[in-house]
């Protein structure tokens, strides 16, 4: 394989804070809306910058289109919970369902960036078993892709975050680019209860450099990572793909709503991208569209480009489009400390526990979980006690003990299942596009694996000395709702991400996973935008 | 510095000569900018009616515990993000959008206070009114005017507990120095503080295990 900075400039074109320079934006490219570029991309997250970077390293002709705006870390972030708001996609939505999962927060993104730039920085991979699910353990579902095909793309995606962490013993063994971090109160808890529970944690993978990388600063570990990385330190898109993009001639088209892809009547290939910019339509020509909205806005995309050819929404002829929709329960349980944890240092996630991942034979469910630190902040912490039905008086006195809390999350492997889903709501939104619907319901698997990992996460506090715990039943993550199968009666795409239906639009995004595993799936999404690239490449223009 | 802010009052003080607000001038600009705009709110309320703000201002005194001055602004806070339609987008099939959640839900506390009393919520004595807000929580998942009684709460704590601990005095009464950039921290570990932090000498916590 290539070097890092022959693959990937972008951490050597960085200002020396480590920020994208102004110049790489005012020298940006510009295309125009009827000069027929290579690829269009929608959506600027962790599937669209890499696969933006990718196709422009090679040559190519690419725009992205990103609804939200193009930060710029040092002014438009801050390091403050309720001020960070801007970062999340908050257009209206509507859920339900038997469970339904609150949006607009944690699981969305808005911005060149994605959701990347306030995700965590943790990036495990999947483990080989999460690609046959279905043969292994007779649920969810086999990958059209085998885990050995993305591996080398895991490895290059590691080198050029870069990840930081310890020598990983779980899924497919394998080590990373640089050391662990140093870990705070809240790691030293974590590390401390399973080692005392006899349960195997390590620290990492955390996608923050942890020595000399490029331009890109050292952490400060000031606990900020969900509210955007203003030091530049934590790896996001916006730092660790796109410049090397910019570099190479891509424009990035931000502020900007893609409202429908134009597939041709006649030809059944997709001829570029309508979008709505300072009120008016334009429409941007492309001899190949990429989508990469992620799991509720790229299902919506399609729905909203219903056609003739097409009346129940693009690339939907079998119903596979918004199904099997997927969410990771995400129980966070807390323990309190005598002494003074402070969990608001460092990194949010820095120990994680693999141990109970795979399925276990003496139990009756299905698949596993894992266990993280996670460290929420003073707000996010309130709605942690709040969900315990305190207030007021015994709320504010329980907060004042913030200090000595220490705190774990879980990521349970919920199931994939064709009725988690989105639709179209009948309501619209201020552009009179219809707004997403999404449905989810827990089965009886996705249960008994929430009560398993609060379990071990009670052991493992239990273990480093709480004196008492508690938890609150959340969700993480969303991947899913046009997966990649098979046959186009199973999914939406094959394993290089093109559309089953239209030969030269494909889709780059958290969207084409099948299953999920217990990882968060940003490293993942990445890999397989990137190995969808290569594949494109290789290919020539689709058509 | 807190003092001079209003910061300082009736707070149990676990943190003994912490301050926040002396940390200010290590923040960086945005930040900073930020958090005084929060720290100077006032002005007309723009979303809420002057008979809802009565009302929402009495239901968050409540939730935070807030039963004299000096407050935290929760209710302006609020009224600002819901003007600002700073909303977090989605909503439940079961319920209105959040604007007209807020509208529904202080009308209908007003409504059960007036159908128990005979008077609004604001003016009832504090425990009646406490007592109004704990029956609606014990509801659970049940309806109450229409919509689901959990739903409502998690609606009311949400925004009544971000507005509150975004705030510097909150942060104060954590022992948390709020924001950490560029400074960063150095000593993170267990038990293991900045030269600006302060150790908890909560009475309780040292009569209690021993350490």
């Amino acid at each position: 394989m290539t070097s890092v900075r022959e693959r990937n400039g972008s951490a050597w074109l960085l200002t020396t804070r480590g920020a994208l320079p102004l110049s790489a934006r005012e020298n940006m490219r510009r295309f125009a809306d009827d000069d027929e570029v290579d690829v269009v991309i929608v959506g600027c997250g962790a599937g669209g910058s890499t696969m933006l970077q990718r196709l422009a390293h090679a040559g190519w002709r690419v725009i992205a289109i990103e609804a939200g705006p193009f930060w710029d870390p040092e002014t438009d972030w801050v390091s403050d919970e309720a001020g960070s708001h801007g970062l999340y996609w908050t257009e209206p939505r509507v859920i339900g369902g038997a469970d339904p999962v609150p949006l607009g927060s944690n699981n969305s993104g808005r911005g060149v960036g994605g959701s990347m730039i306030h995700y965590a920085g943790y990036v495990p991979r999947f483990h080989p078993s999460d690609f046959s699910t279905f043969s292994l353990d007779g649920v969810g579902a086999d990958w059209p892709l085998a885990y050995d095909e993305l591996a080398p793309y895991y490895s290059a995606i590691e080198q050029e975050l870069p990840v930081a962490g310890d020598e990983w013993p779980w899924g497919d063994p394998h080590s990373y680019p640089h050391r662990p971090h140093p870990v705070s109160g809240n790691g030293e808890v974590f590390l401390r209860g399973s080692l005392a529970s006899g349960i195997e944690a390590h620290v990492g993978p955390v996608a923050i450099a942890n020595g000399r990388f490029g331009n890109r600063p050292h952490c400060i570990y000031r606990g900020f990572c969900l509210q955007g990385c203003k030091v530049n330190a934590k790896a996001s898109p916006l730092i660790t793909h796109l410049p090397d993009a910019l570099a190479h001639g891509a424009e990035i088209r931000a502020d900007t709503m893609v409202t429908g892809i134009e597939v041709d009547e006649r030809t059944g290939q997709a001829t570029g991208v309508r979008y709505l910019r300072d009120g008016a339509v334009h429409l941007q020509r492309a001899r190949a569209v990429v989508i990469a909205g992620y799991s509720i806005e790229t299902p919506r995309l399609l729905f909203n480009s219903a056609s003739g050819r097409f009346p129940d929404g693009l690339c939907n002829d079998f119903d596979q489009v918004g199904r099997y929709l997927m969410v990771q329960g995400a129980p966070q349980t807390g323990g309190r400390f005598d002494s003074e944890v402070r969990m608001f240092k460092g990194p949010p996630p820095e120990v994680s526990s693999e141990e109970f991942y795979e399925t276990d034979p003496s139990k009756p469910n299905k698949r596993g979980f894992s266990v993280q630190n996670v460290s929420p902040l003073p707000i996010t912490w309130a709605e942690h006690v709040a969900s315990q039905g305190l207030w007021g008086a015994e709320l504010r006195k329980r907060m004042t003990d913030y200090v000595h809390w220490a705190c774990l999350g879980s990521l349970c492997e919920f199931l994939p299942q064709a009725d988690n889903r989105v639709t179209l709501a009948e309501e619209t939104d201020s552009m009179g596009l219809r707004v997403a619907r999404f449905e989810y319901t827990q089965c009886d698997n996705d249960k008994a694996l929430v009560k398993a990992a609060q379990a071990v996460m009670e052991r493992i506090l239990t273990a480093a000395g709480a004196t008492e715990t508690m938890t609150i039943q959340r969700y993480a993550h969303l991947v899913g709702g046009a997966r990649m199968a098979s046959t186009e009666r199973d999914g939406v795409v094959d394993a290089d991400c093109r559309t089953f239906a239209v030969s030269n639009l494909y889709i780059t995004d958290g969207s084409v996973l099948p299953t999920q595993g217990s990882a968060n799936p940003a490293l993942t999404i990445m890999a397989i935008a990137a190995r969808a690239a290569d594949r494109m490449i290789a290919g020539g223009i689709a058509g | 510095m807190t003092a001079e802010l209003g910061l300082a009052g009736n707070r149990d003080d676990r943190f003994p000569g912490f301050d926040v607000l002396a940390q200010a001038k290590h923040w960086d600009v945005a930040t900073r900018e930020l958090i005084e705009d929060r720290l100077t709110t006032s002005g007309p309320f723009r979303f809420f009616s002057r008979v809802e703000a009565a009302a929402a201002g009495a239901l968050f005194d409540q939730l935070l515990d807030q039963r004299e001055e000096p407050r935290i602004p929760v209710l302006e806070l609020i009224d600002e993000r819901m003007a600002k339609d700073a909303t977090d987008g989605w909503r439940y099939d079961s319920m209105p959008m959040e604007p007209d959640a807020w509208h529904q839900s202080l009308a209908a506390l007003d409504a059960d206070a007036v159908a128990e009393t005979g008077r609004t919520f604001p003016g009832l004595d504090w425990d009646t009114q406490a007592g109004i807000l704990q029956a609606i929580q014990d509801l659970g998942s049940k309806r109450w005017h229409g919509m689901p009684a959990s739903q409502v709460w998690s609606l009311w704590t949400r925004y009544a507990c971000t507005a509150y601990y975004s705030h510097p005095a909150a942060w104060q009464e954590l022992g948390f120095a709020g924001p950490a950039y560029p400074r960063g921290y150095k000593n993170i570990g267990v038990d293991r503080l900045e030269s600006f932090e302060v150790r908890d000498v909560d009475p309780e916590l040292r009569a209690g295990a021993g350490e």
